[in-house]
């Protein structure tokens, strides 16, 4: 099939001196061209030069020197602050998908199996509103809410305890904060895949003896996987890469990933290891997202479509 | 003991009235249908059975204990749904072992018990495919096996065939038949196929607008309706009104005399249910033991084997009647229509 | 579900939840209206002063102009840009059309501060280059903003194509219409739902864009997400939540316009 076809466009081609790749001859290509251009030169052109300045050398008053070199690499992995920083950034990451998860799925049951689609669509709202209100002032509030004179400590020096909380600039408050920021998105991802999962089936698991939390964890569960896994790695992926919340609610002394690469490009104008940084991030960012599906497929792949 | 009594049971979901109170006794080892269109409350009465809807009021007992409001998983009744309700993740066998999981029966005894169920519905050579390897028609095979290892006191069937095709269907209901009648199973089996009904069951109780028009056994029901929906659901193709003079004497609109039933109750206005097949056409009056009344040719269909005409009587009553293939009518033709007293079902006048 | 006892938990839990979600954003809506002059709760009275207070500080009255300004550019241009590409993505069938989507929607993928910092150096690089100032201009703004906006556009554009029928265009087509008559008079109009939403949207995405503004604003140039973080990494009291309500209202107006365009949920 692939022969015949390929076989005589060639032929065309040889005949033709302005011959062109199909797509260029289709139509599409020019309704596609202006967007396609601009996010090449505007972005994936600017990750290619980030990812070549991350084997420059770094040479201060000089700025950078073209290099071909690994030592931004190797300073990362051989200094305890970098390595820290990115295992703090890993800890808070996979602490808030987890908690998002388990807070994440019994709400996207209920909205599933919410008889009234009126308040599902209020739900929607309630939840999509938060999502859009920008990082910054969903951060300023769990600032009000967890600072020293914030909400919780009023209401806790309510009880009798004296006052002081001291969660603000803590990894806990952080790990609140993200939390809070992405549990819409656990939410609506989880629906989104719950959605798809046929109601008679819990009622046939029902029918042969099983109760709810057996339905749970052989019925729902493992049809559900697939939504788990998407939300779970988005939560983790938006976490990794937080900037908003570390810097606001873990203050000056807490350090996570993405606050460190603007550091180093912007204030310190370390290109060549801000670059390093970012890779950093993104390929440990992809590499357990790819390790991840790879493991929960095994599961899966077998009788998911 | 799984006798199956319904008492009052009724379902109401805030205003809507989804089935009113009914009372039903199932006897053991039973095959009872659940006859009638969608959304006459078949599928919502064996879901309350199952125990998967609330019932709002009414009790239902199985085996003379109190079902009404104990979880499904508590009920130990197999049910089949109408999509299969297979466990997409599960093998054949997991599937069917899943239910005795539940029950915590030790493993041995689960394979065996699962091959012995999937013998019964010859699947046991596929028992390690996944659902979505199977045909409709196995799938179905599986979701019974899966029904029936769990040793139910009850086997509710919704619907079980409507997702088969025509040949398939055919086979099932057989299989489906041979195996309630050999396990002694009391079953209720829902459809909306009067054809499926009648060559299933033992009776047939026949639902329309959340209410129960008729329980019969099937030959009743076909050929004796209780009511005008149960007629016109049966096949009875034409409604005719008529007025009850008493002593099996009644008056079409047309002002013709005919003879009918002696021992129904109706008096007044009623209809005459007629089959088309059980009316003939004739150029001239036949004899005068059988009902005949002169109408006009309208319309005609040609079936192949037969004719299906449309003719008007006087008072613009029309009805539909099977003639033969050969020299049939034509339109505008006057004719005789003719029938047995004893083709005609007398039925109250109401809603069809 | 029945009224059983997995039923009030999911109610109770759901509703927990909820609540952790919204209610941060209800108490820095309180607590813009304290009449403290330090944080603290329960507050002492209520006042309108914040609002006045915050409108005076120029980074947040001029990065709120900025902010709309930028937001409005990405929204529409990326309605120029994203529409056609959507178009020809829902309606040509070509190789490498995956890849060209997965390009499209790359500013979604890439996270917005390795993104913030490559457009950054790229600036920087360009102007040593040629000498014409990008980084800290309004068109370097701008154009990162449409980078934010476009993907969304694309996502909510292509899903309602999708959604209509094909067989509208042939009829059309089979009626004596040209592509072009096609597109204005047919498809245009079913999607015209779709486009208002999508233009919100994006108006949104680009408004509350923080990370990859970071880098990109200049002196005397900021835009509101920016000005709030810059604030709050030193101060902490009630104009903040002035400027947060503002914001809040902003947006819950323009999303829930969105909401009767289209359906939210479908842009995740």
């Amino acid at each position: 099939m692939a022969m015949a076809s390929v076989a005589p466009s060639l032929g065309e081609a040889t005949k033709m001196p302005d011959w062109k790749p199909p797509i260029l001859r289709s139509p599409a290509a020019a309704l596609l061209a202006p967007g396609v251009i601009f996010v090449t030169l505007l972005l994936l052109g600017p990750l290619a030069i980030l990812f070549r300045y991350s084997f420059n050398r770094f040479v201060p008053g000089e700025l950078m020197v073209s290099a071909l070199t690994l030592e931004n690499y190797i300073k990362f992995f051989a200094d305890p602050y970098y390595q820290d920083v990115l295992w703090t950034t890993l800890r808070i990451s996979a602490l808030s998908s987890g908690i998002c998860l388990i807070l994440g799925f019994p709400v996207a049951y209920f909205m599933v199996r919410l008889a009234s689609s009126r308040l599902k669509a209020m739900m929607i709202v309630a939840l999509v509103l938060p999502l859009m209100m920008g990082n910054a002032v969903r951060t300023a509030a769990w600032m009000v809410i967890l600072g020293e004179r914030g909400l919780a400590a009023s209401i806790v020096s309510l009880f009798g305890f004296n006052g002081r909380l001291d969660i603000m600039y803590t990894e806990k408050a952080v790990v609140i904060g993200l939390v809070s920021v992405l549990l819409p998105f656990m939410i609506l991802t989880l629906q989104s895949v719950l959605e798809g999962i046929d109601r008679s089936l819990e009622d046939a698991a029902g029918s042969l003896g099983a109760d709810h939390v057996r339905i749970l964890w052989r019925v729902l569960l493992p049809l559900a996987l697939p939504g788990i896994l998407a939300g779970v790695l988005l939560c983790f992926t938006l976490s990794m890469n937080a900037y908003a919340t570390p810097v606001l609610i873990g203050g000056p002394k807490f350090h996570a990933m993405a606050p460190e690469v603007y550091q180093q490009v912007q204030r310190a104008m370390n290109w060549p290891f801000g670059a390093a940084l970012a890779f950093i991030l993104m390929i440990t960012t992809l590499v357990l997202t790819v390790g991840a599906t790879a493991l929960a497929q095994r599961h899966y792949r077998r009788w998911a479509d | 003991m799984s006798e199956i009594v319904l008492s009052d049971v009724c379902k109401h979901y805030g205003e809507v009235v989804a089935v009113q109170s009914t009372s039903l006794r199932i006897g053991e080892g039973e095959l009872v249908t659940f006859l009638g269109p969608s959304g006459c409350g078949k599928t919502t009465t064996l879901r309350m059975i199952g125990g998967f809807v609330d019932v709002t009021a009414g009790r239902i007992l199985v085996g003379g204990t109190d079902v009404t409001r104990l979880p499904p998983a508590k009920r130990n009744m197999g049910f089949v749904f109408q999509n299969y309700a297979l466990f997409p993740h599960m093998t054949v066998a997991e599937n069917v072992a899943f239910g005795l999981e539940m029950r915590k029966i030790g493993k041995a005894e689960i394979a065996d018990r699962v091959k012995t169920a999937l013998s019964r519905v010859r699947l046991a050579h596929l028992a390690d495919r996944l659902p979505k390897q199977l045909s409709g028609g196995q799938q179905q095979r599986v979701a019974l096996a899966r029904a029936l290892v769990i040793e139910p006191t009850v086997l509710l069937l919704d619907e079980p065939l409507s997702n088969l095709d025509a040949k398939l269907r055919q086979e099932m209901k057989t299989e489906i038949r041979l195996l309630q009648k050999s396990l002694a199973l009391t079953t209720i089996f829902v459809t909306h196929d009067q054809d499926e009904a009648l060559s299933v069951s033992d009776r047939l109780v026949v639902m329309s607008a959340g209410k129960v028009e008729q329980i019969g056994t099937p030959r009743d029901v076909f050929e004796r309706p209780a009511s005008a929906f149960v007629a016109d659901f049966m096949g009875f193709t034409n409604l005719v009104p008529v007025k009850v003079e008493g002593h099996g004497r009644g008056q079409l609109r047309n002002g013709m005399a005919i003879a009918i039933d002696k021992e129904s109750p109706i008096r007044g206005e009623g209809l005459l249910a007629l089959r088309a097949e059980h009316m003939s056409l004739s150029s001239k009056p036949v004899s005068s033991d059988v009902n005949t009344t002169e109408a006009t040719i309208e319309a005609l269909t040609y079936r192949g084997s037969f004719v299906d005409y449309l003719v008007r009587l006087d008072d613009e009553t029309r009805l539909q009647v099977r003639g033969e293939a050969q020299s049939p009518f034509a339109p505008g033709q006057r004719t005789f229509v003719a029938w047995q007293p004893d083709a005609g079902t007398l039925v109250a006048a109401g809603q069809a | 579900m029945n009224a059983t006892a997995p039923a009030t938990f999911y109610r109770v839990f759901a509703l927990a939840v909820l609540g952790f979600i919204v209610m941060p954003l209800a108490v820095i809506v309180w607590v813009s209206f304290f009449s403290n002059k330090i944080l603290s709760f329960p507050p002492a009275g209520y006042t309108l002063d914040w609002y006045t207070r915050a409108w005076e500080r120029p980074e947040f009255r001029e990065g709120l102009f900025l902010s709309l300004q930028t937001a409005l550019f990405a929204s529409l241009s990326s309605l120029a840009i994203g529409v056609p590409a959507s178009l020809a993505l829902t309606r040509y069938k070509f190789a490498g059309r995956d890849i060209v989507t997965n390009i499209l929607l790359s500013p979604m993928v890439v996270p917005g501060i390795v993104g913030g910092a490559a457009m950054y150096i790229f600036y920087i690089e360009f102007e040593v280059a040629t000498e014409v100032q990008v980084a800290g201009t309004l068109p370097g703004l701008f154009a990162a903003h449409l980078l934010v906006a476009l993907p969304w556009t694309i996502r909510l554009v292509t899903a309602s194509l999708i959604g209509i029928d094909h067989s509208i265009s042939e009829a059309a087509a089979s009626l004596g219409a040209g592509p072009v008559t096609i597109f204005f008079r047919v498809v245009l109009p079913v999607i015209k739902p779709a486009l208002i939403a999508s233009a919100l949207f994006a108006f949104v995405a680009s408004f509350i864009d923080l990370e990859k503004s970071l880098f990109l604003v200049g002196p005397g140039r900021t835009t509101l997400q920016i000005a709030i973080v810059s604030y709050l990494e030193w101060n902490l009291d009630s104009t903040i939540a002035a400027v947060a309500t503002v914001q809040i209202a902003i947006i819950a107006v323009l999303l829930l316009i969105t909401n009767r365009y289209a359906q939210l949920n479908r842009a995740f």
